[in-house]
């Protein structure tokens, strides 16, 4: 089997060791002989985006993700094609927002997204930035489990109609909140940096199976030794007196 | 005579007496008086020292110098740059009457907080070193840090020293215009690369937008830069290094030869600094090679500890300085061991995510057989070096002592590697198993 790999602005939007994502994701590919390509798009890099069975977007600073806002809704359509292809998507922060209505900064500038789905974000002010630990129960296709991930981001993301999960401990989609990040058939969306996937290998397996099944339908993945692991997350779960 | 002040240097001696340090004095002095550090008549030189990575090892440097030179100085040296740390100072080395007792003043002041504190120090120098990215939770963007000593320089018309091979922090010298900008800047040498994967920040040119061109790189983004389209980066360096020797330990400023301090590309860096100080100060330069040549700082920088073998600790708290610690550990021969203390409290920032920006495959040496992590988020760490495929050199042992002992029992050269707040902890530590 093989996997195409997408990732975004690799150089622009990576904040937070999001690119540890990545890593999990090659790896725990590879480790079930699957060959993984990461193959990275940036500005005015021309990439047929629904060659790829996984797009992945970070987040980025400020700066960055003013750089990228342009360049990204110039690919609209290839990735309205890439969704339609069944390409599996996971966006974390910056790439979460991007995805929705618009975003709405402090000064009250609306900046119009790329709309694919119903959610929309607005800036917060200083005393409302959702920063910290943050642990989730969350349902993936059918199995429910508890993640744990840092969130740090001033926007407020209201209107989710299908949430990734419910927030256990943590801010979420806004402060204090009860639910965090968007979730559908394809798409994985959320604030949780950490990176997220390090910790969460279930997530990864999942993220892994959506993407394999555009090419190879449903697939099931071999057991691997996720001791340190279940280990790191159990130590932040106990913190979070979740367990 | 201010009664307020009494107290806090009357808690302050005690304390000393009890062989204890600390911040207890500056906090009590806050509480008190939140203006406290705005009452003291400063000294004729006041140096302020800021910046990423270095801050506390620049400040020594220029301290001492100043001590070579004769010059009555007090500084924080601890690296308590925090607005405690700095009211304790000031308390401690203060008559009745907030008068300061020194002809010189240098203060390493964390970058975040500056802005707050700048007027109220009365500064002659400000000198900054590096804008890396750290501790993202707690610092925010670098654009905010950046901005905000933009903010409080624009109208300062001392001297401000900045290194002038980081685009982030000569951008300083283009909203500064009152002041008497200095650059310091080293020339390519043995390390200098064409490429990087190091570097995050300074792709792009602050005036213009365009990518930045790169005719070498020393470490992260540090370097040799220009913007091709408005000439951001063409700076005209006050102290230019050349000839930086690793064989030798040593470098040259205007043809003369000066001990290169800890012998890495970022101990060059801070010497430079604190050479570019001394010239704005007209202090013989002989001052600064003498500490160069002798000083030893401790806290944790490079420093050595005798266990059953020689055991090295150094700080670490961002990818940058990691990265340069790891190219240290791997350049000295023969088997060790190493841990890597990773905490979480306020002090480290409580986002350990920055360790997947960092390059841990630095440590795949065959000579490094067993790397413990250790701390309050050992298994983070331990997890971060199984993707480098170390799984099998990684050994978890979450408390610190323990973690110290085993290091000791092995008989063995090491090496550790500790997040802020547990660097002052394992220190302790180190020092209790040397009289073991």
């Amino acid at each position: 089997m093989k996997l195409k790999i997408l990732w975004m602005y690799h150089d622009l939007m990576d904040l937070y060791g999001d690119k540890g994502n990545i890593e999990v994701l090659r790896r725990r590919a590879e480790k079930r002989g699957i060959e993984c390509v990461v193959d990275t798009c940036t500005l005015d890099e021309k990439k047929e985006i629904q060659d790829y069975d996984l797009f992945f977007l970070g987040g980025g600073a400020d700066r960055e993700q003013q750089l990228i806002f342009r360049d990204l809704l110039g690919r609209r359509d290839g990735i309205a094609a890439a969704m339609d292809s069944g390409t599996a998507f996971l966006l974390i922060c910056g790439g979460y927002q991007l995805f929705g209505q618009y975003y709405k900064d402090q000064d009250g500038n609306v900046l119009e997204s790329l709309g694919f789905f119903d959610y929309y974000t607005v800036a917060s002010d200083r005393d409302h930035r959702c920063i910290g630990n943050i642990a989730l129960e969350a349902a993936i296709d059918g199995d429910t489990f508890m993640m744990v991930g840092f969130e740090n981001h001033g926007g407020q993301t209201m209107n989710v109609q299908t949430p990734l999960g419910r927030v256990l401990s943590g801010h979420g989609n806004m402060y204090r909140s009860e639910f965090e990040g968007f979730l559908n058939d394809q798409v994985v969306a959320t604030y949780m940096h950490g990176p997220l996937l390090p910790k969460n290998p279930a997530v990864a397996d999942k993220i892994l199976m959506r993407a394999l099944k555009r090419n190879y339908g449903e697939v099931q993945l071999a057991k691997l030794d996720d001791t340190l692991e279940d280990k790191a997350r159990e130590v932040m779960l106990k913190r979070l007196k979740v367990i | 005579m201010d009664i307020r002040l009494k107290i806090v240097q009357w808690s302050h001696r005690l304390l000393q007496r009890a062989g204890r340090g600390g911040s207890f004095p500056g906090v009590l002095a806050l509480k008190m008086d939140p203006q406290f550090i705005s009452r003291f008549h400063m000294p004729e030189t006041v140096i302020l020292v800021t910046g990423t990575n270095g801050k506390t090892t620049t400040n020594n440097l220029i301290a001492e110098s100043l001590r070579a030179a004769g010059i009555k100085t007090i500084n924080n040296r601890r690296g308590d740059n925090l607005n405690v740390g700095i009211a304790s100072l000031l308390a401690a080395n203060s008559d009745g009457s907030f008068n300061i007792q020194a002809d010189a003043a240098v203060i390493e002041v964390d970058e975040l907080t500056l802005y707050r504190q700048f007027a109220n120090l009365h500064p002659t120098h400000l000198i900054v070193n590096n804008f890396f990215r750290d501790q993202l939770d707690r610092a925010g963007e670098m654009e905010t840090i950046i901005r905000r000593i933009q903010e409080v320089t624009e109208n300062f018309e001392g001297h401000i020293i900045l290194n002038g091979d980081d685009p982030n922090v000569i951008r300083i010298a283009d909203s500064a215009k009152k002041a008497k900008i200095h650059f310091f800047s080293v020339a390519e040498n043995p390390i200098s690369r064409k490429t990087t994967d190091e570097a995050s920040e300074g792709k792009f040119c602050p005036r213009c937008g365009r990518p930045l061109v790169y005719d070498y790189y020393q470490y992260s983004h540090i370097g040799r830069f220009h913007c091709d389209h408005d000439g951001f980066g063409n700076i005209e360096p006050d102290v230019l290094v050349t000839d930086v020797d690793y064989d030798k330990e040593q470098f040259t400023v205007e043809g003369r030869q000066f001990h290169s301090f800890m012998n890495t590309i970022y101990g060059v860096y801070n010497c430079a600094g604190c050479l570019t100080v001394m010239k704005t100060l007209g202090v013989d330069p002989a001052a600064s090679d003498e500490v160069f040549a002798n000083f030893i700082i401790k806290e944790g920088r490079n420093e050595l500890f005798q266990l059953s073998q020689p055991c090295v600790i150094n700080l670490i708290k961002n990818p940058t300085g990691a990265n340069e610690v790891m190219k240290y550990i791997t350049a000295q021969k023969g088997d060790r061991n190493l841990c890597i203390f990773l905490n979480d409290n306020d002090q480290d920032g409580h986002d350990v995510s920055w360790i997947w920006d960092a390059h841990f495959e630095r440590l795949n040496v065959p000579e490094i057989k067993t790397i413990v992590c250790s701390g309050l988020r050992a298994y983070d760490m331990a997890l971060r070096l199984k993707y480098e495929g170390l799984e099998d050199r990684v050994k978890v042992i979450e408390e610190d002592t323990a973690a110290v002992h085993w290091l000791n029992e092995q008989n063995m050269p090491s090496y550790i590697m500790a997040t802020y707040t547990a660097l002052h902890r394992t220190r302790a530590i180190l020092r209790k198993e040397e009289k073991k």
